[in-house]
């Protein structure tokens, strides 16, 4: 065995060439990690650095609590749009936040694994319908359907609230558009919805069973012991997948700039329309050129909001973890009373078909939002609007499948192994628990919480100075969005290797390296699978971080199949429709643009729900 | 006027001393009756026709290898065994002279008569106080006087009032696992049950707690009837009144644990207890 082992080193070189390669790895891992620190510090320092001249001209308390903005005037003041973002994400907190803590109650605790239709009649089919329906698994479903929410672009919520929200309130509002906080509000309410439950639904279920149970052999309802017990029990997760919500809410940008009026106006009504931090940089930027105090204006506002983003996300790790007892010391004199106990609790009753009903809304939401788009859509999906040529007059989707492809593989080819070697790094060579593996996570966790409309802001700034407005400025941005999304689930798939496999690997003599390459990774690819899929969704469905940075331009196939030009990917395509609207190009294009997107939506969902359903099989 | 004041006084008064929940009779001998109890998981025979009687103000202590069944019937007693998914239970358990398992019975009050102690402590992650007063305040006592009196006295009945007087506003789960069990046991006596069932509660504690419960066992004896199950074979001998010893699902024997432990009756039990399997 040991001589064995003396052939092995002598065939690959002295002793030492393996431990020099060894720490090259590490220190090349370690620079991987130092990647998102690198990131957030570039980000920050840049675009304040892009603002300094808009602070030094406009004035620091001028540009803040200005409450006029007119670029034709000069006055570059942003109070009206921090009020609208602060408005605006309470109501859609308000909303989504209790939609979603209640759904994921909902789910966790009441949500039927299975149909218990029953059917005694003769109809054959009908017999075969219902044992079909029986069969299905209701709690895999629902979570698919949040999971699907969380993967629909934001650019369709837009279209969505358009359609649905904004046409029901034009009648009642005196601007006549129907856009403005109200709607802005609840369309965000929708789309926090996703993030808010399924990280209260991670946070109910990490709670410990003999709390219920507990509870139930004292002589309580499931529902009192879920609303008095566990839920409280859980609330430190639940507070933090709020804060999250918020923090999503405050950066979301272009689903708001479709449905918000984008007035520099007070929020001083439900219907009057406003203009948030985000969607101020969406619509003024195409009107900035380089070094003009506009330009500088608009990072300021980009600024402003990274600072109010990154306090939000932060926050989350104040929220205390787990209950220290009151303040003060209780002292008791009880008197002697009659006790009498009775049978109490329709709250928690109540609040139970609270749960429900939310639950369906939710259902009911996703399912008006895909039949409509389906339903607007397929009729004009033609194989010409597809596939066809493209020019100013056919517009095709063409170059914006050529130019999705291409961000996505040059993103990847770039996010994956930086993200893959930060979690190794974190996972395999840092000490767990150490201040170099806190001081990462929360860059990570930071640069995850950045707006991509700030993203955007970065990557025109350095990418597009450059590689000059193209695809490949885009996909370089798309690195810096996609990169925290890799390292979290990379980190999360290799600690969920046993240790016991590393060891017996180690046991065998086999080196860190070689132990991480040959056991580790492959044990944790279906994670790492995952992963990527996600990281596609979100290149796919991004247009924030794009629109100035690949840039909004009708092209041809020929055009886009490089890419150093500009071209924009399917959502930015989607985008465009409504926001450069040209006699070719509108609603009946986007609509059908949409139905692709949702479809490819459905389809990486259903790759992730396969990788993990094979996974739980094998286990 | 003041006469209807005086009456209607009188009337809330004597309405206040029934709860709508004492829905149980304990002026019988037994406590609980087990008559030709069947139960099964999905098709698996859990326990096959047990039959057994709990004395009232009794420890009966409930033996037996694992898997015999013992925590099963322990959990049936307050229909704990109801979360399980394909638990189905045939023939009749008298508690207070009610048949549990009867479609009429409100489980609330079943519960609240039937206390449970689980193996592992599982006080609730909030303050000392709270973990006491959470029992009453699902029964609709909201009096801040009220329940000052029910957490003072259910932790001086689980014999922990001097040790925890300074310390109700602290978090529950700060406390040792001895503590954490005691205080399970008074909050599991804050809403009066007249029967506590006990499932393993010393087996995750140390010698010197586990001392401190069986103690606490006897002294609670005078209130309420326990049913306790334990691998500890000293610990049944030491403070039980009635012993059962199960096997595979069956009651093999029950008597005076005095009997049980020195002239068992069935070949089976005297190999368990001189620790010949098991």
């Amino acid at each position: 065995m040991q001589t064995e082992n003396v052939v092995k080193q002598k065939k690959r070189g002295a002793p030492n060439a393996g431990k020099v390669r060894n720490t090259m790895a590490k220190y090349l891992f370690f620079v991987c990690a130092a990647m998102s620190v690198i990131a957030v510090f570039g980000i920050i320092g840049y675009i304040l650095y892009a603002g300094i001249p808009a602070f030094r001209d406009i004035g620091f308390f001028k540009f803040i609590f200005g409450t006029n903005w007119s670029h034709d005037a000069g006055v570059y003041g942003i109070l009206p749009m921090i009020v609208s973002t602060i408005v605006v994400t309470l109501g859609a907190i308000l909303v989504g936040g209790t939609v979603g803590v209640f759904t994921a109650i909902f789910l966790v605790f009441w949500c039927p694994d299975k149909f218990h239709l029953r059917y005694n009649g003769n109809n054959k089919f009908l017999q075969k319908t219902v044992a079909c329906i029986n069969k299905i698994n209701l709690r895999a479903v629902f979570d698919q359907v949040i999971k699907l929410l969380a993967g629909i672009p934001s650019v369709i919520f837009g279209y969505f609230g358009i359609a649905f929200i904004v046409s029901a309130f034009a009648g009642a509002d005196v601007y006549g558009i129907g856009k403005g906080a109200l709607s802005s509000a609840l369309v965000l309410a929708i789309m926090i919805i996703p993030t808010v439950t399924s990280l209260s639904k991670n946070a109910l279920e990490a709670v410990p069973q003999q709390y219920y149970e507990g509870a139930l052999a004292m002589g309580n309802t499931k529902a009192q012991a879920v609303f008095r017990v566990v839920f409280p029990a859980a609330r430190s997760g639940v507070i933090s997948a709020l804060i999250l919500g918020i923090g999503r809410a405050v950066g979301e940008t272009m689903a708001v700039n479709m449905v918000s009026g984008g007035r520099v106006y007070f929020p001083d009504g439900l219907f009057t329309p406003i203009r948030t931090l985000t969607t101020n940089i969406a619509l003024e930027f195409a009107d900035a050129s380089r070094g003009s105090t506009l330009f500088a204006a608009l990072f300021a506002t980009g600024f402003v909001l990274l600072v109010i983003v990154l306090i939000i996300n932060l926050s989350v790790n104040l929220v205390p973890k787990e209950f220290k007892g009151k303040r003060g010391n209780k002292v008791l004199h009880g008197a002697r009373e009659e006790v009498v106990y009775e049978k109490k609790g329709l709250i928690p009753e109540i609040l139970k078909y609270v749960a429900m009903v939310f639950a369906a809304l939710i259902v009911v939401i996703l399912a008006a939002l895909i039949l409509f788009i389906l339903i607007q859509g397929i009729p004009n999906l033609k194989w010409d609007f597809l596939f066809g040529e493209s020019s100013h007059q056919h517009p095709s989707l063409m170059p914006s499948f050529i130019a999705t492809l291409y961000t996505i593989l040059i993103t990847l080819a770039i996010a994956l192994p930086v993200g893959i070697g930060a979690a190794i790094y974190l996972v395999e060579y840092a000490k767990p628990g150490s201040k170099v593996v806190k001081v990462l996570r929360t860059f990570v966790d930071t640069l995850s919480g950045v707006p991509s409309i700030v993203f955007g802001l970065f990557g025109n700034l350095l990418f597009v100075s450059l590689f000059g407005y193209s695809v490949w400025a885009g996909s370089f941005t798309m690195v810096l969005v996609v990169l925290p999304t890799i390292i979290r689930s990379t980190e999360e798939a290799l600690i969920a290797v046993p240790v016991s496999l590393r060891e017996a690997s180690y046991g065998l003599g086999a080196s860190k390296i070689r132990t991480i390459f040959k056991i580790v990774l492959p044990s944790a690819f279906p994670g790492i699978a995952t992963a990527t899929i996600l990281a596609i969704g979100r290149i796919i469905g991004e247009s924030a971080a794009l629109i100035y940075t690949s840039g909004m331009l009708i092209t041809t196939a020929g055009a886009a199949a490089n890419p150093g030009n500009m071209a924009p990917t399917l959502t930015v395509f989607l985008y465009m429709c409504w926001a450069e609207p040209t006699n070719y190009l509108g609603y009946d294009q986007a609509y059908a643009t949409a139905v692709v997107l949702l479809i490819i939506a459905a389809l990486l969902n259903l790759c992730v729900y396969l990788i993990e359903r094979r996974v739980k099989k094998k286990r | 006027m003041l006469k209807f004041i005086k009456k209607k006084a009188a009337q809330s008064e004597s309405a206040e001393k029934k709860s709508p929940l004492d829905i149980f009779d304990f002026s019988g001998e037994n406590a609980i009756s087990v008559k030709d109890v069947d139960l099964y998981y999905g098709e698996f025979q859990a326990l096959k026709k047990i039959n057994m009687q709990m004395p009232k103000h009794k420890i009966t202590a409930m033996i037996g290898p694992s898997g015999c069944g013992k925590s099963t019937l322990i959990k049936t007693l307050n229909r704990m065994n109801d979360l399980v998914e394909g638990c189905r239970v045939e023939g009749e358990i008298a508690i207070g002279g009610v048949n549990i398992y009867d479609k009429s019975v409100d489980l609330s009050a079943l519960r609240k008569n039937v206390g449970m102690v689980f193996q592992k402590p599982n006080p609730f992650p909030m303050s000392v106080y709270d973990n006491i007063a959470y029992g009453p305040r699902t029964f609709g006592i909201r009096k801040k006087s009220t329940l000052d009196e029910i957490v003072e006295r259910s932790l001086k009945q689980a014999a922990m009032w001097e040790e925890l007087k300074d310390r109700l506003n602290k978090s529950a789960l700060g406390l040792s696992g001895g503590q954490q069990q005691r205080l399970c046991i008074a909050r599991a006596l804050a809403v009066g049950p007249q029967i506590l069932l006990m499932d393993e509660p010393t087996s995750a504690l140390d010698p010197i707690s586990t001392g401190k419960i069986e103690e606490l066992c006897e002294e609670l004896k005078k209130d309420v009837t326990i049913v306790m199950v334990t691998h500890n074979m000293q610990q049944a001998a030491r403070i039980s009144d009635k012993t059962a010893f199960f096997l595979l699902g069956e009651m093999i024997e029950m008597g005076d644990t005095e009997q049980v432990f020195s002239a068992p009756k069935h070949p089976e039990t005297e190999r368990y207890i001189t620790g010949r399997f098991g």
